[in-house]
């Protein structure tokens, strides 16, 4: 019960999206009801056919030829009308899912790195896409289908009425049969399709961890282990589908036609009954063969679409779980316009946890000013890069005040913030398409000229000249074909040509090719000529002339200073600075 | 597919029966029409006719349910026989195939293209068989039971129908192909966005990035409305060219009617024949396009079930060995033309362990890979007990070398399950003898649910650290005589790699070690010490020994020393 309340839940949102397209949907409805009414008057005109120029074996033509006319007439515009209803329904459905895609991906890329971190990238592509792809069959199929079914099957009562209303009454006793139908085929093709369902991701699944693991299966031997245990699982999805067959096979089509061939059982003891008592017209019985057909098959499109629709309400259930994850990146929080002018950066006392129980950075305190370079120093997992995720908000932090030019961060528009504070990331993510859309990235502010001097500048220009189609070279496989050097390069580029006050730099930890090394050194300095600079450094050498240099360990600042202080403390910074230099302590 | 036949046989006769007993009530009704309408119908006929449905609607109802039974049965039957036959295949395949195919690809063999088999196997038979007899059925009957010349008349608009759906269908599939690769690209749009995702917010783009996703999804719905305009031509199509034939046989029978030719009971029952003619019509198009996206995947299949391992037991392979010490004599091995092993020469004994050291790629993987059989040496000999292991049958060889790889794979079970992953049988107490010889007995007693934790994908997250103690507690559970470490303690910290290694030395004085490592504190114990550099072996001997020459090992060793200082906070832990 508590599964169907869910259900419900799921397809009352899923209609709620269909309100904003009340006038075309009120259009396809109205193509649909003159679709069927034409349809369905088709039999009552052959009916009159029989009765009155049959029977009576009289034709006078000029009400032949208006009958066949009229049959024409409505004849084509149903066709037309069917198409038009149909095209209709579907666009709609269409926009519809649409409109679903661009609410789920506007929502998961406003959500906050946290959120990134714990998400499997396949997870969130798959709801993106896959998920949305299996609601549009919900839209275009089924409920296309439940509505043109259901009007059919008024239509169709309808016209009966007309025929003979006594009959069309007792007709009515198929509708409850029809729901009963539905709802034993329902409540049991419910259970063994989700059974089918599981036990094909638990085979699934099982043969994909068997291939990834097949060297230890192998190396244990434990092949014949193995295979019974995917036999078990096999066996088990073939009983299930088994079952789902017989289901199928009892309650389905069979037992559509069955009810078909007793209708008119029913139907042809009742004229035949009443032909010995009184005169009956041939062509009634005629038009109600034809009306009584009509009644069953949208009841078995319905059912055959049960399964699909079932689909469709899991993965839309699973798109407004995203949906209603409600976890948005930081932003802006505090009331107050805040520029950035000079572009004075300062920690104080900051303290911060990713999962609120270890602290990654303890009362950590700086200033960067205007135009200095702070670089950041110590081995994997001291707290470098949490420094930055805090500076660029991609983070909310603890404890203590992040300021940039007085200015707490939490009080900076996000476009302010992006367009000042220039992230040049360790590995700088390359995007389908050209060099030229790598540089501007999709903002329209920067042009072909702007995003040239950025590349001459950062000294990206002469390699990127020598590329096919230059510029216009179409990046590929996310850029594996550029080195390490190269791709730093246009990473420095892409932040230059947005000309930021605060410049963030998260240095390759990969080696650089001796070749491209110098000219990232000096695209460094240039880049670093008259703005604020934070740079996380892996090799030392690159930071010997920074203003300050901090050493972190376990997320605190163990020890500060200048280059040519730290070596003379004798501390951390020096032996790290001996190990790089590949001076060992027995020398 | 041949092993089916014979429900196929039962399923098939069952369909053909169906299609016959399908041309009996459309006479019946035509008869009664005319009773009626001739006014001579009496009750007892009227029952008598009545019955007869019934009974053929009944019939029906059973014969339906059984060739279902049958024919679908049959192809699900198919489907299990087809996944576990490529199941076993792949326990097969050695590990040089699985280094040159991708896990999607294999996983497609056994999803998709079972399925497209089995479809056609099931779906397709049934369509075939169908439409053929039923078709002709139908229109013999309405032949020589009803006129020639009506049957002519009203089925001339039929082909056109034929004719239009299969031309829908060529312009559909090729309007779906085009959708679907928007699809696809939106797909791999998403892909980008999500895997780009800081880069995105750092620069702000964010907004203007989901404009861009925007215009695509925009693009993938046009596409859609594309395909939408040709699908939905189909059923009015049908009905338009189904309600041409009624009419004409309605317009055409009044003529023949009039001419004494037939009754309208006649005309009623043809009608009634003419409704069950439009399936076949469909059914045609349809099948051609199962049958052969069922035929690419049935050849796929065979493709796949036809690779054979490219390492095979020797017939004459021995079954026991006296003794399990390994001599490695390599002359030379090369991968292709490129040579990474020259002039490898050592010996594992009983109760010894051999420390292989070197840089990334200088080739102490493959010395693994070829003391397991992964490749086979051809210019030089691996014994083990004396005998050539290529005349050793590889399950007696993978009994009595245990490799712990470096990437460590464990499956989602629990971790009991997973440490006696090559002894389902052993108890607890053997579990966890063997998880405290390798250092991880502390971290699983303080996991919630302890050995019975679910770990691997669905189960709880473990360090890289732990997942090695577990894989070499699984590796120990064998007892076998020689055990190898593949670089598999990297993940450890240093003190706690003592301790295991330590262990090894008292727990079994019987196994033979290999302990490939990048740390050279994880050989610093070995009773030899090979160092590889260029597949060349540059140094050997102990590690005191190797400490006193000039060269990698003491040049590497102090390295290491200066690190683990640094990576203590610049205090001098040692």
């Amino acid at each position: 019960m508590k599964h169907d309340v869910q259900e419900w839940q799921v397809i009352k949102r899923l209609l709620s999206y269909a309100k904003r397209y009340g006038k075309p949907l009120g259009i396809a409805f109205v193509f649909l009801l003159i679709a069927t009414g034409a349809k369905l008057a088709g039999p009552f005109l052959v009916k009159v056919f029989i009765d009155e120029f049959i029977t009576p074996g009289v034709y006078p033509t000029n009400w032949v030829i208006a009958l066949f006319t009229v049959y024409m007439v409505l004849h084509v515009s149903a066709i037309l009308f069917d198409y038009l209803q149909s095209i209709s329904f579907q666009k709609v459905a269409l926009k519809i899912v649409q409109n679903i895609r661009m609410d789920i991906f506007r929502h998961v890329m406003g959500m906050r790195l946290a959120y990134f971190d714990r998400t499997p990238a396949g997870v969130l592509v798959s709801r993106i896409t896959n998920d949305t792809e299996a609601v549009k069959e919900l839209y275009v199929g089924v409920m296309s289908t439940f509505v043109q079914s259901a009007v059919q099957l008024v239509g169709t009562y309808i016209f009966l009425y007309v025929l003979e209303p006594t009959l069309a009454t007792i007709g009515l006793v198929l509708l409850p049969l029809f729901w009963l139908i539905i709802w034993a085929y329902r409540r049991f093709s419910t259970k063994y399709f989700a059974q089918v369902r599981d036990l094909l991701s638990q085979l699934n699944a099982q043969l994909n961890e068997s291939i990834n693991g097949m060297g230890v299966i192998q190396q244990f031997r434990q092949e014949e282990r193995l295979i019974r245990q995917f036999e078990q699982t096999n066996e088990a999805h073939q009983e299930a589908r088994y079952r789902n067959l017989k289901l199928d096979s009892m309650l389905l089509r069979p037992i559509i036609e069955l009810l078909l061939a007793f209708s008119i059982i029913g139907l042809l003891g009742y004229y035949g009954v009443l032909s010995m008592s009184e005169q009956v017209q041939v062509g009634v019985v005629y038009a109600f063969i034809s009306y009584i057909e009509r009644i069953f098959r949208p009841v078995l499109d319905i059912m055959q679409r049960l399964s699909e629709f079932q689909q469709a309400v899991v993965s839309a259930d699973r798109v407004f779980k995203i949906l209603d994850t409600d976890e948005p990146a930081p932003g802006k929080q505090m009331p107050g316009v805040a520029h950035v002018t000079e572009g004075e950066v300062r920690f104080d006392d900051v303290t911060f946890s990713y999962d609120g129980e270890v602290d990654v950075l303890k009362n950590i305190s700086f200033v960067a000013k205007p135009g200095e370079t702070v670089a950041l120093v110590g081995h994997t997992g001291s707290g470098k890069s949490s420094i930055i995720n805090l500076l660029t908000r991609f983070y909310p932090y603890g404890s203590g005040k992040i300021t940039i030019d007085g200015q707490p961060l939490g009080r900076f528009e996000e476009q302010e913030l992006r367009d000042q504070v220039g992230l040049v990331l360790q590995d700088p993510f390359l995007f389908t398409g050209t060099i030229e859309d790598n540089l501007k990235l999709f903002n329209p502010n920067i042009d072909s000229e702007r995003a040239r001097e950025a590349a001459e500048f950062v000294q990206a220009h002469s390699f990127i000249e020598k590329l096919d189609a230059g510029y216009g070279h179409v990046v590929g496989e996310r850029g594996a074909t550029f080195s390490s050097g190269e791709r730093q390069l246009l990473a420095f580029a892409r932040t230059v040509a947005r000309n930021p006050k605060v410049l963030i730099l998260d240095e390759a930890t990969s080696s650089i090719d001796t070749e491209t090394e110098e000219r990232v050194q000096v695209a460094l300095d240039r880049m670093r000529r008259g703005r604020t600079t934070i740079a996380i450094a892996h090799r030392l050498s690159t930071i010997q002339d920074a203003d300050v240099i901090l050493v972190l360990h376990r997320g605190e600042i163990v020890e500060r200073g200048n280059h040519q202080q730290l070596l003379k403390q004798g501390g951390l910074y020096k032996k790290m600075y001996e190990l790089q230099s590949g001076q060992s302590l027995m020398s | 597919m041949r092993l089916e036949w014979k429900t196929y046989t039962i399923g098939i006769v069952l369909l053909i029966f169906v299609a016959g007993l399908e041309l009996i009530p459309p006479r019946i009704i035509g008869r009664i029409v005319d009773e009626i309408n001739r006014d001579s119908l009496s009750s007892n006929t009227l029952w008598m006719l009545l019955g007869g449905l019934a009974l053929v609607g009944i019939g029906n109802y059973i014969a339906r349910f059984f060739w279902r039974y049958f024919i679908f049965g049959a192809s699900i039957r198919l489907g299990r026989m087809l996944r576990s036959q490529l199941y076993r295949h792949f326990t097969d395949l050695d590990q040089r195939f699985y280094k040159k195919s991708r896990v999607g690809d294999l996983m497609a063999h056994a999803t998709n293209d079972v399925q497209a088999v089995s479809m056609t196997a099931g779906a397709g038979i049934l369509t075939l068989v169908d439409s053929v007899t039923l078709g002709t059925f139908v229109i013999i009957t309405m032949i020589t039971t009803i006129s020639w010349k009506l049957t002519l008349v009203a089925l001339l608009p039929l082909p056109f129908m034929v004719l239009l759906t299969t031309r829908y269908g060529k312009m559909l599939h090729s309007r779906f192909g085009v959708a679907q690769a928007a699809f696809s690209e939106l797909n791999d749009k998403v892909q980008e966005s999500v895997s780009g995702v800081r880069v995105l917010k750092s620069t702000g783009e964010v907004e203007r990035d989901v404009d861009a996703f925007e215009n695509l999804s925009s693009e993938v719905m046009a596409k859609n409305v594309r395909v939408a305009k040709i699908d939905a031509l189909y059923d009015p199509t049908i009905f338009g060219i189904v309600g041409l034939s009624y009419i004409l046989s309605v317009g055409y029978g009044a003529v023949l009617i009039e001419q004494g030719e037939l009754t309208i009971g006649q005309i009623v029952s043809f009608t009634a024949y003419l409704a069950l003619l439009t399936w076949p019509m469909l059914a045609f198009g349809w099948l051609f396009n199962i049958v052969e996206r069922g035929r690419a995947s049935y050849d796929r299949i065979e493709r796949m079930l036809a690779v054979k391992p490219e390492i095979q037991d020797d017939r004459m392979a021995a079954t026991t060995l006296s003794h399990s010490e390994v001599e490695v004599d390599v002359q030379s091995f090369a991968y292709d033309d490129h040579t990474v092993l020259e002039d490898v020469h050592f010996r594992i004994e009983r109760g010894k362990t051999i420390g292989i050291v070197g840089r990334t790629g200088a080739g102490k993987t493959t010395i693994v890979r070829l003391l397991t059989r992964e490749y086979d040496v051809k210019d030089g000999k691996i014994k083990i007990g004396g005998i050539n292991i290529r005349q050793v049958k590889k399950s007696l060889l993978m009994d009595k070398i245990a490799v712990v790889p470096q990437d460590h794979f464990l499956f989602s079970d629990s971790i009991a399950n997973n440490i006696a992953f090559g002894k389902p049988d052993a108890d607890m107490e053997e579990i966890i003898e063997a998880a405290k010889v390798a250092e991880v007995h502390e971290d699983i007693v303080r996991l919630s649910e302890g050995y019975a934790t679910l770990v691997g994908e669905r189960g709880v997250t473990l360090s890289g650290g732990q997942k090695q103690r577990i894989s070499i507690a699984r590796a120990l559970m064998t007892g076998a005589d020689v055990l190898i470490l593949d670089d598999a303690l990297s993940a450890v910290d240093a003190k706690t790699e003592e301790s295991i290694i330590e262990h090894f030395r008292v727990g079994n004085p019987e196994q033979a070690r290999v302990i490939v490592a990048h740390r050279l504190s994880a050989v610093e114990h070995a009773d030899e010490i090979l160092v590889i550099e260029d597949g060349k072996v540059i140094q050997r001997g102990t590690h005191d020994l190797l400490l006193q020459e000039a060269g990698w090992y003491r040049e590497t060793y102090d390295r290491q020393q200066l690190e683990a200082i640094v990576e203590g906070g610049g205090h001098d832990e040692t």
